[in-house]
């Protein structure tokens, strides 16, 4: 085939073959009008062909088909592990809130209150389960000094239906009671955020089967105060390890509990509280009278098997000269034991505060601040002033 | 970045415009020159090697070629020189048992293409290219009145061959009508209802192939004999009928 040569640029030629085709060539220095054999053609520029629109078609066709999976199975992941579907308000002092996904991993936690704040900074718990999160913040708080022997945790749970509320209450009743076992007694409550209701079918107050019922040995042993309409469940009842030395100490002093027998009125909880506490009346500190009384208790290894209620006057107890005259002429007429008559003399009316009543002051000058077992760690520098 | 945007927009500048592009291709003839001395691992010397013509027309065919989706202009076009390089490559080892005119001749200095005998003469072969090349110039001109060049037409060639029979039909049309040629000549326009009319082409591919069509049937006007001789084939073609055409396209 001959080519004749039409025009010459710098890249290139433009040929006339003997067909009537003009064509484009590599220009190996033409000149015009002169006739080549075997050009290097041009290849025609690469305008999108069928084939190559179908497989746009086809790859365009299959990225939607991808787009519409992702789409799908991430809405599924949204809201299975992302999106908060139940919420746990663990609150001790420090509140914190628990938002969790549906496989009740938490999604996200916030300090609902300052204590909160402070005891999130700097722990991550997230895609942890509840439970690991729950016991873990459980022991910062301990570490921390939120939480102590005897303290409360409140679960309250928010979610959409009952089954779950249900499920998580036993599941974080059961674990964190399982991980606290024989380091610390506390008491947990487990609420429905929405009804406000405790956990139902379980142990109503919400107490840990390892705190021992409270009503047990405190109804022989504080019968003012546990007299009907007594404590509220969740507050802190005397327990038999309630004593004020030891490992067993609550940082509560229960003073009025083994001491002051002939004052059965004068305690300062329940009913029988008049809103004094005797805390000046203690055989230890700058109050004691020199006179232990250990061994004058009517309970436990020290029971004389003599209950001092009819001594005339007990002197431990100069706080209650205007009560006293009218329990001694009857010795029957005590509340305990087979000297009751089934009628608590509590209310007489007649008080151990008067304002004529010198010596029964007040427990909480400044100057007994001391003795009100000082150990709970909190209000030392208070105490020190 | 702003370099990279001035160059693309030069390339596509040079897309519409002949002279443009010509343009770019001077000034990155030692872009160019650097491609093909990657290829070639030595300088090329202009006006001697043909790599260095094959490099030039890939970077024509780049910008012919280049969109913006396409990435960065220069990335391209060295590939593609890169490409047309290893191509032509491959066609010229097919002759690699030929001997080069080129090679030393003997103890002397000339060379084996000077020891040959001239056959043909010279001088009618400089006053034939001369006169081919008039030719050729007084039709670009003529074209020029039409608002098409010859790249213009390059570009517009048919490509496939059902096309260009249907293109040499109408040429037959034309040259059967003479005054619709005269009618182009004095309206500078296609007579295109007549001419779809007459040879039954459908209007659509003669709109497509307007400036191809232009030039073809001007080089049928007057005048341009040498480039009508040149086309010796699309009149035995035209001499024929119709099944010739379709031999012609086994051919192909």
């Amino acid at each position: 085939m001959r080519y004749l040569v039409m025009e010459c640029h710098p890249g290139y030629a433009i040929l006339l073959d003997e067909e009537g085709r003009f064509l484009k060539a590599a220009n190996f220095c033409y000149e015009v009008g002169q006739t080549v054999y075997e050009p290097v053609l041009m290849k025609e520029p690469s305008s999108p062909s069928g084939q190559r629109r179908l497989l746009r078609w086809a790859s365009s066709g299959m990225a939607a088909v991808a787009a519409c999976f992702l789409l799908f199975f991430g809405l599924r992941y949204y809201q299975n592990y992302v999106q908060p579907y139940s919420s746990i308000y663990l609150s001790i002092n420090p509140e914190v809130q628990m938002d969790l996904n549906r496989q009740g991993t938490v999604v996200k936690l916030t300090g609902t209150n300052e204590d909160g704040v402070k005891l999130l900074k700097g722990y991550d718990g997230k895609g942890k389960d509840k439970v690991t999160a729950a016991d873990e913040l459980i022991d910062r708080a301990i570490d921390m000094g939120f939480l102590s022997e005897g303290g409360q945790i409140s679960f309250s749970i928010d979610s959409p239906d009952e089954a779950l509320f249900q499920e998580y209450g036993v599941e974080l009743r059961t674990k964190v009671t399982e991980h606290l076992d024989g380091r610390i007694t506390v008491t947990i409550e487990v609420v429905n955020h929405r009804t406000g209701q405790g956990e139902a079918g379980q142990e109503g107050t919400g107490t840990t089967p390892e705190q021992t019922p409270p009503s047990d040995p405190p109804a022989s042993d504080t019968p003012a105060s546990d007299s009907p309409a007594s404590d509220s469940p969740t507050l802190d009842t005397p327990a038999p390890a309630d004593t004020d030395y030891g490992p067993n100490n609550d940082g509560v002093t229960d003073y009025t509990q083994p001491a002051d027998p002939p004052t059965p009125a004068d305690t300062d909880y329940g009913p029988g509280n008049d809103g004094v506490t005797d805390y000046n009346d203690t055989d230890y500190g700058p109050n004691n009278d020199g006179v232990t009384d250990y061994s004058d208790t009517d309970y436990g290894p020290n029971n004389d098997g003599v209950t001092d209620y009819t001594q005339p006057a007990d002197p431990p107890a100069p706080d209650t000269p205007t009560s006293q005259p009218a329990d001694p002429p009857a010795p029957a007429d005590t509340d305990y034991g087979t000297g009751s008559n089934g009628i608590t003399d509590y209310t007489d009316g007649t008080t151990d505060y008067d304002p004529g009543n010198v010596e029964g002051d007040s427990g909480y000058d400044s100057d007994d601040a001391n003795d009100d077992g000082d150990d709970d760690g909190e209000d030392d520098e208070e105490d020190d002033d | 970045m702003n370099d990279e945007h001035k160059i693309i927009q030069q390339v596509y500048a040079a897309k519409e415009d002949v002279q443009a592009a010509d343009a770019l291709i001077r000034a990155y003839l030692p872009f160019i020159k650097a491609e093909t001395a990657k290829f070639l691992k030595r300088p090329p010397v202009e006006g001697h090697d043909d790599e260095l013509s094959i490099a030039m027309m890939a970077f024509h065919e780049a910008i012919g070629g280049y969109s913006r989706a396409r990435g960065a202009f220069l990335k391209y076009a060295a590939l593609l020189i890169k490409s047309r390089l290893i191509d032509y490559n491959r066609r010229e080892r097919r002759h690699s048992h030929v001997v080069s005119l080129d090679t030393p001749a003997g103890e002397t200095d000339t060379t084996l293409g000077e020891t040959l005998a001239d056959e043909k003469n010279h001088q009618e072969e400089t006053a034939e290219r001369d006169a081919t090349r008039r030719e050729i110039l007084e039709l670009t001109r003529q074209m020029e009145e039409f608002g098409v060049s010859l790249s213009d037409v390059a570009d517009n060639c048919p490509r496939q061959q059902r096309t260009l029979n249907a293109c040499r039909r109408v040429l037959r049309y034309a040259q059967e009508t003479p005054q619709l040629l005269e009618e182009l000549l004095q309206t500078k326009r296609l007579p295109m209802a007549q001419l779809t009319a007459g040879s039954g082409v459908e209007r659509k591919t003669l709109e497509r192939h307007r400036k191809y069509l232009v030039a073809l049937l001007l080089i049928y006007t007057n005048g341009y004999e040498i480039i009508r001789g040149h086309l010796k084939q699309v009149m035995k073609n035209l001499s024929a009928d119709t099944p010739g055409y379709q031999n012609q396209g086994k051919e192909w």
